[in-house]
């Protein structure tokens, strides 16, 4: 076990910064997951790590021991980092058995048959795929062989474990399943974790911390809960579940609140923030935050309802109060015209502008 | 589980990927462009390239200029080329679409037969239009006199050009089938459904969609046109029709008593840039061909067009091709070999003779020759695909910062035609100082066939490489393996289809190739294409289809065995 420490970072190809300073430092034993769309840099990173991409700058270290560092344009070829790697698609050598797979690694460390064996049985008892030792990956389910993936990246006990993507392959109950199954796996053997995903929910459900990555730099770093709770920024607010971004102007900035007033009149109290330059700003407020209201108070509104879309476990609304246009969720039905809401304080974060691309 | 103690595999004393890379590179650039630089020197010399006194010289151009008929040698050659071209176009490009898209009585076996040719050498091919159509040809006498007369000449420009064309047809076929079988159905079944009948989906969908194949063998069958050694020698000899090959080759090999090393070299140069710009035009022009690769999800074949009462019109005009052009000159390569005089005058049962195979298999030059060859292909093909395929890898699949240049300059044997590669073997051999232990054996034809043959075995092997996704390579290096431990136990092992396909090609173009060995060869080295090539000139046709006949025989044992055993694609 150890720990990984990454220092400012910089991956560059041709006159593109996929990945710009990034530094995180992962404490031996941690899941940290690297969220965040499609060519974020997350990837970029994680195979930086692994050696299988150029950084341009920066440092990259497990322990004491450096792979890569660009002031000295030192970098430890792949083969010699020892980490532990699943891929999205596996990369289950067609060609072998799934024991001749995990054999592989084992045999380039010169390791002896029957040590080999033991090893190899290990690694397939933790993934429960013992019985199928002697198959071939296309012989397997996508789910088995995602297993095996994972006991080959194991099987020679690496300090460090990269996984990209490893179930965004799988159907969705298999997933919700096998993310149970690899947190467990990764706290029983309290293996560094670097885990890439663009599903903020699995993301949620498995890391220690989280680092939401957008155009190559890192937004926010923090647990589930910060994460989810108090955005850093508006971009998290949106990418981390949804928010609906609500245009107001600063009428009061205090030290533990601020009064903000919206489009369409009215005033809300919420937690503090910082306005723009002239004063405007946005709201960011969760739809399932907003309630509706059985008497009129601070903090309250009517609103149109001008749609409904039943989701199953909740309905989704979207409401109108004049120019504010926004998104609510209920448990139950509502048939009425219009409706009474309430946005409470500590559901308002305040930016000072809205997530780009929105 | 996990622990520090355990470091990654043991490192190499050194980097032997490194050393692979930089040896390979510089293997192939010297292979490559060591017998373009004799030649390109000889050129611009006044005295032989092996004589010390020579001196820089421009006027090896203004000679070859200045020779009579050299005007009337160009014309010749760009006329017999365009012409190949076109004749190959138009026959391929027909056959390919009644063969692949429509339900023509036959087409599984004439399909089948259609591809013979392009297992032998045009030489073999040539020497069966010259027993069949030839002045005093089976077929030629034949018409004569049943019929009152043989409107044909193939001891003319254009006669030649149109049996070239004809017996390059297959190749523009095999082309243009695989574009017209594996355009995407849905494509066309979106053309039925805006309106379109079957005929108009197929041609006003798919046929465009073969234009890349289209473009590619046209300008593919010009360069062979231009650099076909066999139909002009055996036609154009007789009637003193030159092209700038046969020009080579007499003023190379045939004028022994005035050797004129200047002109030849001033000669293949321009050869070679004629041939390198039309190649690199093939590549312009193939450019946004990408408009016309069609995404295949699922493995489906389409519709098969019924012509109705037109199949039988078809069918006509299919079968006479293959009869007359295909089947005619292998049965007459055959039943040459196999009388004293073929005549449709005399019974064939009066003249039969088994002593053009007696003759062939009594000489030792000609036994020595019909081993070489077996040895050249068996061993060259194999040393072949190691070095092509370690190439491939180098190029498509490392971190080596010059793999781009690498794989242009192993690709660039496109552009030199293999007279002009033996040539510069020729050359090659003479003037570097040790090789003079190699010359005149076949260890420096395997060499010339390996380096001219390294494209066709890149082309095999290169899109069964891209298939492999670079995850399984990744895996492995970061398992543990060195990027030669990941591409000897990981990649070759999956890639080992495309090298038995490989195998399998090179084979046949060492097995069938004559013209790159007809300066490099000495008696010792003789191989069945050079012996041939002589015997044809000598007129001793008796001997010459008996050999054919064994060159064919063996070729189509190792097509059958390879496709049988090893599962190798040769041509589809």
């Amino acid at each position: 076990m150890a720990d990984l420490i990454i220092e400012n970072l910089t991956i560059k190809y041709g006159g593109v910064t996929a990945v710009e300073n990034l530094s995180i430092n992962v404490p031996s034993g941690e899941f940290l997951t690297l969220l965040g769309p499609s060519g974020c840099g997350k990837s970029t990173t994680l195979f930086a790590v692994a050696g299988l991409n150029h950084a341009t700058s920066g440092i990259i270290r497990v322990g004491d021991r450096i792979l890569f560092n660009g002031d000295s344009k030192a970098a430890v070829p792949p083969e010699r980092r020892n980490i532990g790697l699943v891929f999205q698609s596996y990369a289950l050598w067609p060609h072998k058995t799934v024991a001749d797979n995990l054999a592989f690694p084992l045999i380039l460390r010169k390791m002896g048959k029957s040590e080999r064996d033991e090893r190899i049985k290990e690694a397939l008892g933790l993934v429960e795929m013992l019985p199928y030792a002697e198959r071939y990956p296309f012989e397997l389910s996508g789910g088995q062989q995602q297993r095996v993936a994972l006991a080959r990246a194991l099987v020679y006990r690496p300090p460090l474990l990269l996984l990209d993507e490893p179930l965004s392959n799988l159907d969705a109950k298999l997933r919700e399943r096998a993310r149970v199954w690899l947190r467990e796996l990764q706290e029983r053997l309290k293996v560094t974790t670097v885990y890439v995903t663009h599903d903020q929910s699995e993301a949620l459900a498995v890391s220690d911390r989280i680092a939401v990555m957008s155009m190559g730099r890192m937004r926010q770093l923090g647990s589930p809960r910060e994460i989810y709770e108090t955005p850093a920024d508006s971009f998290v607010a949106d990418f981390i579940g949804s928010s609906n971004f609500l245009g107001a102007r600063m009428i009061e900035s205090g030290a533990d609140h601020a009064l903000v007033e919206l489009g369409d009149g009215t005033r809300l109290t919420t937690a503090p923030g910082r306005a723009a330059a002239d004063g405007s700003l946005v709201v960011a407020v969760r739809p399932e935050r907003i309630s509706v209201a059985t008497a009129e108070g601070p903090n309250t509104l009517r609103a149109k309802v001008e749609q409904k879309v039943y989701l199953g476990s909740v309905w989704q609304y979207v409401v109108r109060s004049g120019p504010v246009e926004f998104r609510i969720q209920t448990t139950f039905e509502i048939d009425a015209p219009e409706v009474l809401l309430h946005i409470p304080a500590d559901a308002c974060a305040l930016f000072s502008e809205k997530p780009v691309g929105n | 589980m996990t622990d520090l103690t355990d470091a990654g595999a043991g490192r190499p004393a050194f980097d032997r990927s490194r050393l692979i890379f930089w040896g390979v590179s510089l293997l192939t650039v010297v292979l490559v462009f060591g017998p373009i630089l004799p030649i390109f020197i000889q050129a611009f010399l006044d005295k032989p390239l092996y004589d010390a006194d020579a001196g820089f010289t421009l006027g090896n151009f203004g000679r070859l200029f200045s020779e009579p008929g050299v005007g009337r040698i160009f014309l010749n050659t760009l006329y017999f080329g365009a012409l190949t071209m076109a004749v190959a176009q138009v026959f391929g490009a027909v056959m390919a679409v009644l063969v692949g898209r429509t339900n023509l009585p036959g087409r599984r076996w004439m399909g089948e037969v259609f591809i013979w040719p392009l297992f032998v050498s045009n030489l073999v091919i040539a020497f069966g239009w010259f027993t069949m159509y030839g002045p005093s040809g089976f077929i030629t006498l034949a018409s004569r006199t049943y019929l009152g007369g043989a409107p044909w000449n193939l001891y003319s420009v254009t006669g030649m050009g149109i049996v070239a064309g004809l017996s390059q047809a297959p190749l523009t076929y095999l082309m243009c089938l695989a574009a017209v079988t594996k355009a995407d159905p849905q494509l066309e079944d979106a053309a039925r459904s805006a309106g379109a009948g079957p005929f108009r989906a197929l041609w006003s969908v798919t046929i465009p969609m073969i234009r890349p194949a289209m473009i590619y063998s046209a300008v593919l069958n010009f360069v062979i046109g231009i650099e076909m050694l066999a139909i002009p020698l055996l036609f154009g000899g007789p009637s003193g029709i030159q092209t700038v090959t046969t020009f080579l080759y007499d003023k190379g090999i045939n004028a022994a008593v005035r050797p004129e090393y200047g002109i030849v070299g001033a000669a293949a140069i321009l050869l070679l840039i004629v041939v390198a710009l039309l190649v690199w035009l093939q590549g312009r022009l193939m450019q946004g061909a990408g408009r016309f690769v069609t995404v295949r999800g699922k493995a489906s074949r389409p519709s098969t067009l019924d012509l109705g009462p037109w199949k039988w019109a078809a069918f006509a005009f299919v079968f006479g091709f293959v009869l007359l052009t295909i089947l005619s000159i292998f049965g007459g390569i055959f039943l040459r070999s196999v009388v004293t005089f073929l005549t449709p005058l005399i019974p064939i049962w009066k003249v039969l003779t088994t002593g053009n195979f007696e003759l062939v298999l009594s000489s030792e030059t000609y036994v020595r020759s019909i081993v070489n060859s077996v040895v050249v292909s068996v061993v060259g093909a194999a040393i072949g695909t190691f070095f092509i395929v370690v190439i491939a890898l180098i190029a498509r699949r490392s971190e080596f910062r010059f793999r781009r240049p690498l794989e242009y300059v192993a690709l660039f044997p496109r552009a030199l035609p293999g007279i002009i590669a033996g040539l510069g073997f020729f050359y090659a051999v003479i003037w570097m100082p040790g090789l003079d232990a190699i010359r005149g054996t076949i260890f420096v034809l395997i060499l010339a066939f390996v380096v001219r043959y390294i494209p066709v075995g890149f082309g095999a092997i290169a899109p069964a490489l891209a298939q492999i996704g670079e995850e399984l390579d990744r895996g492995a290096r970061i398992s543990g393996a060195d990027w030669w431990t990941t591409v000897t136990r990981i990649i070759l092992p999956i890639l080992k289809p495309a090298l038995f396909s490989c195998y399998a090609l090179l084979f046949i173009h060492f097995f069938k190739e004559y013209v790159t060995a007809a300066f490099l060869y000495q008696p010792g080295s003789e191989i069945i294409g050079t012996t041939m090539l002589q015997l044809v000139a000598q007129g001793d046709n008796g001997p010459v289809s008996a050999l054919a006949t064994i060159q064919v025989i063996i070729t189509a044992l190792f097509v059958f065995l390879a496709r049988r055993l090893l599962g190798a694609k040769i041509y589809g």
